[in-house]
């Protein structure tokens, strides 16, 4: 177990990339990812040119949403606009729009939003309507006096955001990367290594020593796991400086599901090498694997936007397990009666591919 | 020329005949398009929410049928004397709507009556959705009960005609589908052409290539040939995917989406041979590979998070990720039909970075020499 410690310390260039390597990643990715949607592109058609569609104009234009970009002649213009990539929305105000107003009738503006990523165009959608329904508050207050008699009830809903009330993106995805780059970078060193070990014919040797397999295998697992131990304090401490991630639950319990998580990690990096010849292989091996427990991990992406079937296949994955966790201790505060299930999870994926490892290690000696 | 054509023909042969290189480069990429194009959507239906209904009048049951019957939620149970934070917790629920006592009078009275929506904000995209959907459902709730619309009632005078252009039915697939597309070419064809090369340099073949009469050029370009066939070969089988299940046609004028599919071939296995030329150690450079090809393209080329998200320090890195311009260009084809107009400059782009990585691709192979 000395020998692998030194092995470690000597290769200075493993060293830093299993430290620097992953902050650096961390803090690119927390950064640079987000889903939010701001500063929309929207265009304007207006016929009307009076001075309440002027006004509903800007309104648009004062919210940090939208960023008016351009008025158009004509619906054609904008429609041009729009599919070359110009514009992300356009808002078409009808030539009636002010006498309509001034009369007490009802009118219709259109709006038209580029569809083509969905997930922002549900959200700028939910954008336009609030904005307009405010502006139509505001109106509102300027016409009272209408007769209350015969109106119907209604549902003002007040939505109110907990734990994370001013909708800060970057908690969930750094609570996701971090799980991610454990699990990823764990099970590359430890494919390394094992693999190393293989095409160097070293491996008899260790098979000949006066140990067990799976002695041989935790000293092999135990270097890696300390090394790895301290990237997870590195990220730990940038999660709560750098992305200023309240840590509201235990600190120790995601420390632990975060150890589980890497000792998982290093059963998937095993498990691999134990299935592969060469690097070579055992790198192809690793491509087809890793996207996949990347994009089934729910660490970038809700995990109800996968289809029915693909759901529950994320129980097997580790990444989504330490994700639930890290989220649900920091930033909810959930203690272990919620998470054990999480837990219990990593543990049993852990022994599984543990135990899958030291079998196929010991079935090579044939 | 014929020289090049000859060294495409051997780099091809070599392919061929390995089986797990010929799986690997059609195989996988169809496997993860399938599964990765759906699983990494942002969008959710089905999402759990509880309702804590203290007034338990017909009036809030018809409110709560509102959500049970809109795809977007899934209404559980929850008992009225326990806090929904415990249901957030423990990962049961995303969202709470809490019914107030008296809602059933209020309504029946014609006033407004407060409805409490708590969001898990732990997720900030998914919370924004959970909001918005329920805000939708809350006004069509209003609308079908006539509290609104009737004298310029609550919703006011003005009403937004919403339409989504392009991608009408929030079809995510339709998005992340061309994006994974990209993805698996800006991943498979350099991996392979990375291998060839670094192969060449680890079992020092490349000293033969330099005592022969073959140019440098003629090297290099007969190797990117190779790749750019095998490239354009996954690039057909992933089309017909995109067109059979994704349900995807061409939306306007193809020729920039076919001239820049040539160019990002090109791009793609120049920049794999330049990895392989560089690094001349077959798994080294693989992970080179693969740290460029999948994480710059999948995280800063807007796959899935729009690139103007991207704070302006880190922002100039996705202008050299080359894989951006043509998730531009593969969507503005399948989904926009911008054409031309639209796309020159992406397409203008793909082509310079191609260029770009051939240089250096030369570069590295005259410094192999020294190396070998």
């Amino acid at each position: 177990m000395r020998k692998e410690f030194t092995q470690i310390r000597r290769d200075s260039r493993l060293m830093v990339t299993m430290t620097i390597q992953p902050a650096v990643q961390l803090l690119l990715l927390g950064f640079a990812l987000s889903a939010t949607v701001t500063n929309l592109k929207l265009g304007i058609v207006d016929d009307d040119q009076s001075i309440e569609s002027r006004a509903l104009v800007n309104a648009l234009g004062e919210s940090k949403s939208f960023r008016l970009t351009g008025t158009y002649g004509s619906v054609n213009g904008l429609a041009r606009a729009l599919s070359r990539g110009d514009l992300s929305a356009g808002m078409v105000v009808p030539y009636d729009y002010g006498r309509n107003l001034k009369r007490g009738a009802d009118t219709t503006v259109q709006v038209l939003l580029n569809g083509v990523n969905a997930n922002t165009a549900s959200i700028s959608q939910g954008y336009a309507q609030s904005v307009i329904e405010s502006y139509n508050a505001g109106l509102r207050s300027n016409r009272a006096g209408e007769s209350q008699i015969g109106r119907h009830g209604f549902v003002v809903l007040q939505p109110a955001f907990l734990y994370n009330p001013g909708l800060e993106g970057s908690w969930f995805l750094v609570t996701g990367v971090f799980g991610l780059l454990l699990l990823l970078n764990a099970s590359l060193v430890a494919e390394t290594t094992m693999i190393r070990e293989r095409e160097r014919g070293t491996i008899e040797q260790l098979l000949m020593l006066p140990a067990s397999t799976a002695e041989i295998v935790i000293a092999k697992i135990a270097p890696l796991f300390a090394m790895l131990c301290l990237m997870v304090v590195i990220c730990m401490l940038l999660i709560k400086f750098a992305f200023q991630v309240p840590f509201h639950g235990s600190f120790t319990l995601v420390t632990c599901g975060a150890a589980l998580c890497l000792l998982c990690g290093i059963g998937v990096g095993t498990t691999i090498a134990s299935f592969s010849k060469s690097a070579k292989q055992s790198m192809l091996l690793g491509f087809f694997v890793n996207p996949l427990l990347f994009s089934l991990s729910g660490s970038l992406n809700p995990v109800e936007g996968m289809p029915k079937w693909m759901q529950p296949l994320t129980v097997l994955n580790p990444i989504h397990h330490l994700a639930t966790i890290a989220r649900g201790c920091l930033i909810k505060g959930s203690g272990l009666s919620d998470l054990w299930t999480n837990f219990f999870a990593l543990a049993a994926l852990t022994l599984g591919l543990l135990t899958l490892s030291i079998w196929r290690f010991r079935g090579q000696l044939s | 020329m014929r020289r090049i054509l000859e060294q495409t023909r051997k780099e091809l042969i070599q392919v061929v005949r390995d089986k797990r290189a010929m799986l690997m480069a059609l195989g996988i990429p169809v496997v993860l398009l399938l599964l990765m194009s759906q699983s990494i959507s942002l969008t959710v239906n089905d999402l759990p929410i509880v309702v804590q209904d203290l007034d338990g009048s017909t009036a809030s049951r018809v409110f709560i049928d509102a959500f049970r019957a809109s795809i977007t939620f899934r209404v559980i149970a929850w008992p009225v004397d326990e806090q929904p934070e415990v249901a957030f917790k423990a990962n049961a629920a995303r969202a709470a709507l809490i019914i107030p006592r008296n809602f059933g009078r209020d309504m029946a009275r014609g006033q407004g009556s407060p409805v409490q929506l708590l969001v898990d904000g732990s997720d900030s995209n998914t919370a924004q959705l959970v909001s918005a959907y329920a805000k939708e459902v809350t006004s069509a709730y209003n609308q079908s009960t006539g509290g609104v619309g009737q004298h310029a009632g609550q919703s006011g005078p003005i009403h937004a005609a919403v339409r989504l252009w392009y991608n009408p039915g929030r079809s995510s697939n339709k998005f992340y589908g061309p994006g994974i597309f990209v993805l698996m070419l800006s991943l498979f064809p350099p991996l392979l052409a990375s291998l060839a090369m670094a192969k060449e340099g680890e079992e020092k073949t490349i000293l033969q290539v330099y005592v022969s009469s073959i140019s440098a050029h003629e090297f290099l370009l007969g190797k990117i040939l190779a790749s750019m066939v095998i490239g354009l070969a996954q690039w057909s089988v992933l089309m017909i995917l995109l067109f059979r299940y994704f349900g995807l046609v061409i939306a306007g004028d193809p020729t920039p989406f076919l001239i820049a599919t040539v160019l990002y071939m090109f791009c793609v296995a120049a920049f794999g041979t330049m990895a392989g030329a560089a690094i001349p150690e077959q798994a080294s450079a693989m992970q080179a590979v693969a740290l460029f090809g999948f994480l710059l393209v999948f995280l800063l080329a807007g796959l899935i998070f729009p690139v103007e998200n991207i704070p302006v320090g880190v922002r100039w890195i996705s202008n050299i990720v080359w894989g951006r311009y043509y998730i531009e260009v593969v969507r503005d084809a399948l989904l926009q039909g911008g054409g031309w107009p639209a796309m020159w400059s992406q397409v203008a782009s793909v082509g310079g970075i191609g260029s770009l990585m051939y240089l250096f691709a030369w570069r590295k192979m005259r410094r192999m020499q020294l190396e070998a």
